[in-house]
């Protein structure tokens, strides 16, 4: 490999390393180690949080939760505020990597990467998330389809890290979350969709289909419109497609991410159907 | 760069190379080769090791961050006098055990589940070894072992 490592203790001292040149944050690494180790990138340092003191909260603010940038998908899974107020993030955390992987990976991590098949940020898209981001200007804030600009492009400058993300409560919506891999555990996506639904609102995003995670507004506004009373699943399911633009890759067809996508969709308000009609 | 950590019990301090992977710091430079190194990105689990009390990739971990920790190889695990431990018993008694490669993980894996989870579930197995992958068994065995191993445990105390 070769690259010098940091392990900066403190804000101050992470702020100072980010302004060299070439520098990568690394929090798991489940991610990072692995693009490394194929060649993907080569950063001259790794700056390591592992030895920073907090960031790590997932706190209750109102009508929104912050999760902290060191908080791994495992502290997630086993916090209260979340199993309450998130359920939707709870479902997409259970299906992430192993429980190796889980212990070691982190939510902000699933940001910063911006993979269209991060499990995690169909929740975080599906609540309206804001990205947190610390600079040497200070903070800002972006909605996290802002912040994700493409596969593995976000609008993070020299010298910003993201320090948390805060993400509206769900816990009054009624959450589904279905994701097609090669197998069950360790999978990344093939395609994934999670949705919302809360009386006449829904709310509707498909992961590994597109660039990034997308919200389907035009399907949302639809059902809307509809009062909530879906007779033609193929208008609907029109309005969905509209954002869905697979590639051909090495888990699967463009072809086939269409199909599994519109069965989700069936399966989806089958479900619906059942539970909340 | 200098490195302070417990490993299997033991205070330790080492000057390591710290884009040095952890796995390949044990294996080649302390000799611990229970870790083993399959696809080196985090899917096998054959390199798991226990670091604070998880279960971790020591292929997806710098030895830079080994700083302050708690770990554990499976060379660390131990049983009453000099006999095995009662998950390495259980691994061979229900025969959980063919090529022995991806063992050590998998017994490491154990430990955390039983640890925290005296009584596990049949599900709650699975889900525990799910980043576990074993060529041979058909995981049917290294079920049962697991099975064995809580009973063991709880025997002994």
């Amino acid at each position: 490999m070769g690259f010098d490592v940091f392990l900066p203790e403190s804000e101050d001292e992470l702020m100072t390393l980010l302004m060299r040149e070439n520098a990568k944050i690394m929090a798991g690494g489940t991610d990072l180690l692995v693009r490394i180790r194929a060649g993907r990138i080569n950063p001259d340092k790794i700056i390591s949080l592992s030895k920073i003191q907090g960031m790590n909260e997932i706190t209750d603010v109102g009508d929104r939760i912050r999760v902290g940038c060191r908080v791994t998908h495992s502290m997630a899974l086993n916090s209260n505020v979340l199993k309450e107020h998130s359920p939707i993030m709870l479902m997409a955390l259970k299906e992430i990597g192993s429980p190796q992987i889980r212990n070691r990976g982190t939510i902000v991590g699933n940001v910063v990467n911006a993979s269209p098949a991060g499990d995690s940020l169909i929740p975080l898209y599906l609540s309206n998330a804001k990205v947190v981001i610390h600079g040497p200007k200070g903070e800002r804030k972006l909605p996290i389809e802002e912040f994700i600009k493409g596969p593995g492009k976000t609008a993070l400058s020299m010298g910003e890290f993201v320090r948390a993300v805060e993400f509206e409560k769900s816990g009054s919506w009624h959450p589904l979350f279905y994701k097609v891999g090669q197998r069950t555990a360790m999978a990344i996506a093939i395609a994934s969709l999670g949705l919302l639904i809360k009386g006449d609102n829904l709310r509707i995003a498909f992961g590994s289909v597109a660039p990034t995670v997308v919200r389907a507004y035009k399907a949302e506004r639809y059902f809307k419109r509809s009062n909530g009373i879906i007779t033609v699943m193929d208008e609907f399911m029109e309005r969905c497609l509209e954002y869905v633009s697979p590639i051909d890759d090495i888990r699967a067809s463009a072809w086939y991410r269409k199909e599994v996508i519109k069965n989700l969709l069936k399966s989806a308000f089958d479900f619906w159907r059942k539970k909340v009609l | 760069m200098i490195v302070e950590f417990t490993l299997n019990g033991e205070k330790v301090k080492y000057d390591v190379r710290p884009d040095k992977r952890v796995l390949d710091f044990f294996r080649d430079e302390l000799g611990l080769t229970g870790p083993k190194e399959a696809c080196g990105e985090g899917e096998c689990g054959a390199c798991t090791i226990i670091v604070d009390g998880l279960n971790v990739h020591s292929c997806l971990m710098l030895a830079a961050e080994l700083d302050g920790k708690d770990v554990w190889t499976i060379e660390g695990l131990k049983g009453p006098g000099e006999k095995l431990h009662p998950i390495q018993e259980a691994f061979v008694e229900a025969g959980a055990i063919q090529c022995g490669f991806c063992t050590p993980g998998m017994v490491m894996s154990t430990k955390v589940l039983l640890d925290n989870n005296p009584s596990p579930t049949r599900e709650e197995i699975k889900k525990a070894l799910e980043g576990n992958l074993c060529r041979c068994t058909g995981y049917y065995k290294i079920i049962e072992a697991v099975e064995l191993a809580a009973e063991k445990l709880k025997g002994d105390g």
